[in-house]
């Protein structure tokens, strides 16, 4: 089995700003992702719970495999997003196959 | 006087209000009583259907009216100032920081929809007649109060980042808004051939749904109460006080402009909601330093709970001596 080496983003940002950050990732050439809805949550801003009335409090994942150059666009971009909106950013080295795909 | 405590009274025991104080009881007591996240949407799209439609139709018969202008006049003067009142009155009286107190300003110059269709109601029982064009005033009113915030906040993220677009969408394109507008403009097309279709659905079952929506919103609120941890004395005084003082701003806005007692108890009424769906939302993207503990604990928890069980009959009565 051929796999390839890649970056594995996982992008957490409150659903109101989720299809600003969309057009980032268009933007810094990042080919597909995949984003995850969230049920609750708990952090510097308190704690969260689906169906508790938390407009714009909810959270989505964005979940993407990228190559290390995208990667670091997009963290580049991310970096001034965060700086003004909550959220979290992860990147981790992952083996995946078709790698031609991200 | 006996006029207004039977009025206040008739308010207090209609099915609407009871049931409020049922799902704020059961909230507050920890039930595990719930309405599913997708019904409870789905009797907000009901409700704000049943509401644009009702006054499209009432708007189409009575034909243009110069008091609407008038209102809409006196709305928009409200949810640019009332911010601006909202934001002095919290830098004096609270620590808030300055974003936290534009944004909070921001959910008391903007509307609930949800207090309008619960006044609303209300006037019909009580046999208050107000324009069905009232409908578009409600939609002026929900965004002019963001842009009051945003210049008393000192600008805000999204510009900065380029959200912009994603704020007018949240903001001008907001579900409730367009269902509500849209419902208003068929109304207005279809006239009493539409109604005559419609009035089941927006007559004899609205009121059951209403109630359902309402049992929810009790729900809702209490538990987000007895979870709140940012509230002082001075905000919760706030969150009562702010209200009353946008009605009789409001009221003397339309005595002075000369409208109806009862589109002047409609105004009163939005001038006093503060909104806890779209403002919320829309803050998250324009301030998101701003603290929801604060903003949207005060708009849905407290002023809310006050404008539905005491607020609407009390505007609505104070309408009626002033202008009557």
């Amino acid at each position: 089995m051929q796999l390839s080496k890649r970056k594995k983003l996982e992008i957490i940002v409150e659903a109101p700003v989720l299809r600003g950050v969309e057009d980032f990732l268009a933007e810094a050439g990042v080919r597909g992702w995949t984003v995850l809805p969230s049920l609750a949550g708990s952090g510097d801003g308190g704690g969260w719970r689906s169906g508790h009335y938390t407009p714009g409090q909810e959270k989505r994942l964005i979940f993407a495999l990228v190559t290390a150059e995208v990667a670091e666009r997009v963290l580049e971009r991310l970096a001034d997003f965060f700086a003004d909106y909550p959220g979290v950013v992860a990147v981790s080295d992952v083996e995946v196959m078709r790698g031609e795909k991200f | 006087m006996v006029d207004s405590l039977q009025m206040a009274l008739t308010n207090l025991l209609t099915p609407a209000i009871l049931f409020f104080l049922l799902g704020f009881a059961a909230g507050w007591f920890k039930s595990d009583l719930s309405v599913p996240e997708g019904a409870a949407k789905t009797l907000a799209l009901v409700l704000m259907l049943s509401i644009g439609f009702k006054g499209g139709v009432e708007a189409a018969r009575a034909g243009m009216s110069p008091d609407f202008l008038k209102a809409a006049g006196v709305g928009l003067i409200l949810s640019f100032g009332i911010p601006v009142i909202a934001f002095a009155i919290l830098r004096v009286i609270s620590r808030l920081d300055r974003t936290t107190s534009a944004a909070t300003a921001a959910h008391y110059g903007s509307v609930s929809i949800v207090t309008f269709v619960a006044g609303t109601e209300f006037l019909r029982v009580s046999g208050v007649p107000f324009g069905g064009y009232m409908v578009a005033v409600v939609a002026l009113m929900e965004t002019p109060a963001i842009l009051s915030a945003l210049i008393l906040a000192g600008g805000g993220a999204a510009g900065r980042q380029g959200l912009r677009g994603d704020l007018f969408r949240e903001v001008a394109l907001n579900g409730s808004v367009v269902l509500l507008i849209g419902a208003f403009l068929v109304g207005m097309l279809s006239g009493e051939a539409g109604m005559s279709k419609m009035e089941v659905f927006v007559g004899p079952v609205f009121q059951g749904i209403l109630v359902l929506f309402l049992l929810d919103m009790g729900l809702v609120a209490a538990r987000r109460l007895s979870a709140a941890r940012s509230l002082t004395v001075p905000l919760i005084a706030f969150a009562i006080f702010m209200p009353l003082l946008s009605s009789v701003l409001s009221l003397g806005l339309s005595l002075a402009m000369g409208l109806s007692p009862g589109n002047a108890a409609v105004l009163a009424i939005l001038a006093a909601s503060a909104s806890y769906i779209a403002v919320p939302a829309a803050m998250r993207i324009a301030l998101p330093d701003a603290d929801p503990g604060v903003y949207l604990t005060l708009s849905l928890a407290v002023t809310f709970p006050f404008n539905l069980v005491f607020g609407i009959p009390l505007y609505t009565a104070a309408a009626a001596a002033l202008l009557g």
